[in-house]
């Protein structure tokens, strides 16, 4: 009778540690996407400022028209995607990213510096938010790799614990900084 | 903003990390931040008012050297109220897999986290250990520094994903306005060098040097090679030849002033480190304040000298190579003056000033990924489940 009370107990004991695994697992997911949409949202919010910047300084007539044209098109381009990430999106993006490389020659930006207060403000603004995409699309892509080896894990395979949450892909763009933009 | 750094090496003895956490800190608070500095430290430890003592380090053999760390129940549970006295809106965490306070902090925290990452050498066995343990903490950070191209390599490898590389800071203005010493001064017939660092650590590279230096003196018989750092003598110049041994000046362990005067005043700063430097802080000081660099060509070093260009570089572990530069460059004060030159401007990259905005770059875009993710539900049960324990 002992016996078999022993096994009741051994397998309840065993439900239980599997149940909080399970359970821990699924908390640990969720922190992951929690934190997923975060950068994600970080990222889209530094994506406009970035455009916004350089639409400013292509409209604040500091630059020769035929670059002003350009690098609003370029901009315009990048704030005008949808919404949702896709391909489409980081082509524009890389396109905005061409645009600032292609303008920026140190001519162009030594014009924009001598225009005044304005004008180094505007590169300042420019280069922060340069600055912060490349970090705010790391940190998402840290993240989605984080995200990608839990959720390889067999326990949340089998019990489904991710949902209907889609599996995340990196975002990939060029986001090098316009070389004549810093110091 | 408020700022928590986490700092997993005691201050009691001074060292790289410690001294980046004191530099950030001064130039965050400065800037008009609210900083917290926690590292451990021994009660009689002096410590500036922005560092808070989380108790005394102990000596532990870890990752292949000895480290003076902190750790145990009470001090978790010293971080858990740290931690919640505190409320920063970000937590700055220094070496986050060294088994002291930052791991602590890792655990306990739950609101937006950096972590820098020093070291190039973490050992694969250590990390296979360290992993089982750590890996669901260190999903919870949500932006990586690496202060060099090596470490953010440990990184990707070790941990996977990657990181931002953001060198280590210098006060370059303190390097630059340093006095020249006249003792210290090279003249035509006595040129000065210099060495600094601990003498009987091999891969500070002393030996090198002195096995360059017969060489060296059957040209320039007068040149005069200045030791800086702690060790004995004796050590050193033991089994060298008498004109050789001559030739080193041991200044014993210097003062930061000292220092800076140091590198200012020599000829040529030579810097013969043979490995395990991650980064080569040493040789943007020496550049800020206007010495002529020769480094051996390890990466890091290769790295900061921009591959050669404000700096010369000698095959590491070769002493004929180095012979053979050092005689080049004692021979050619232009070229000197051109290289020191480079290397000033070189320098200012990495100045606090630059270095720290983007820190702050850092803060600012994790905390706004905070801020726009969606808001977490913080029952006791979620808290236990995400690691929480002990707070």
């Amino acid at each position: 009778m002992s016996g078999v009370l022993t096994w009741v107990f051994a397998g309840l004991f065993v439900l239980v540690i599997i149940a909080w695994y399970l359970s821990y697992t699924a908390a640990r997911l969720d922190r992951l996407h929690v934190r997923l949409s975060g950068t994600l949202a970080a990222l889209d919010a530094q994506l406009v400022r970035r455009a916004e910047a350089a639409l400013e300084l292509a409209t604040s007539g500091l630059l020769d028209g035929a670059t002003s044209l350009i690098l609003a098109n370029a901009a315009a381009g990048s704030l005008e995607v949808p919404e949702e990430h896709g391909e489409s999106r980081e082509l524009a993006e890389s396109d905005l990213t061409e645009a600032l490389q292609l303008s920026l020659t140190p001519h162009a930006v030594e014009l924009v510096r001598d225009a005044g207060e304005a004008g180094t403000d505007q590169l300042g603004r420019l280069g922060s938010a340069c600055t912060r995409v490349q970090l705010a699309r790391r940190f998402h892509n840290d993240a989605v790799t984080d995200v990608r080896r839990v959720r390889r894990k067999w326990a949340i395979r089998i019990f489904h614990l991710a949902g209907h949450t889609p599996m995340p892909h990196t975002i990939e763009f060029d986001d090098e900084i316009p070389e004549h933009l810093a110091a | 903003m408020r700022i928590g750094i986490v700092c997993p090496y005691s201050f009691d003895v001074p060292g790289g990390v410690q001294f980046h956490v004191r530099d950030l800190a001064e130039y965050l608070i400065d800037a008009g931040h609210e900083v917290s500095v926690l590292a451990p430290a021994d009660s009689d430890t002096e410590l500036p008012d922005y560092v808070v003592s989380a108790g005394r380090a102990t000596a532990v053999r870890y990752n292949g050297s000895v480290a003076r760390l902190n750790f145990g129940p009470v001090t978790a549970s010293k971080v858990g109220r740290w931690l919640e006295h505190g409320d920063f809106d970000v937590l700055h965490l220094h070496e986050p897999v060294t088994p002291s306070v930052s791991v602590l902090a890792l655990m306990a925290a739950d609101g937006p986290i950096v972590a820098t990452f020093h070291t190039s050498m973490i050992r694969s066995r250590t990390m296979q250990a360290a992993y089982p343990i750590f890996r669901s903490s260190l999903e919870k950070i949500a932006g990586r520094i690496a202060v060099s191209e090596d470490a953010r390599r440990t990184v990707t490898t070790h941990i996977g994903g990657d990181a931002v590389v953001i060198p280590n800071g210098v006060n370059v203005d303190r390097f630059s306005s340093a006095p020249h010493r006249p003792d210290w001064t090279g003249t035509p017939e006595r040129p000065t060098i210099a060495f600094l660092g601990r003498m009987e650590e091999p891969r500070k590279g002393l030996p090198v040097l002195a096995a360059a230096l017969p060489a060296v003196l059957a040209e320039v018989p007068g040149l005069r090679v200045l030791v800086a750092g702690p060790g004995d003598p004796k050590e050193v110049t033991s089994g060298l030849p008498e004109h050789v041994a001559a030739a080193f000046e041991f200044l014993g362990a210097v003062s930061d002033e000292e220092k800076a005067s140091l590198l200012a005043s020599v000829d040529v700063y030579v810097a013969p480190n043979t490995g395990g430097e991650s980064f080569g802080i040493i040789l943007i000081e020496a550049m800020s304040a206007g010495a002529c660099v020769l480094a051996s060509d390890i990466s890091a070093f290769s790295r900061v000298l921009d591959g050669g260009a404000t700096g010369e570089l000698f095959h590491n572990e070769d002493p004929d190579d180095l012979a053979k530069h050092l005689l080049a460059l004692l021979r050619d004060g232009e070229r000197r003056a051109d290289l020191a030159a480079a290397g000033r401007t070189r320098a200012r990259l990495f100045d606090w000033s630059v270095v720290a905005d983007r820190i702050i770059a850092v803060y600012e875009t994790v905390i706004e990924g905070r801020m726009a993710a969606r808001p977490e539900h913080h029952t006791g049960w979620n808290r236990f489940l995400r690691g929480g324990i002990g707070r």
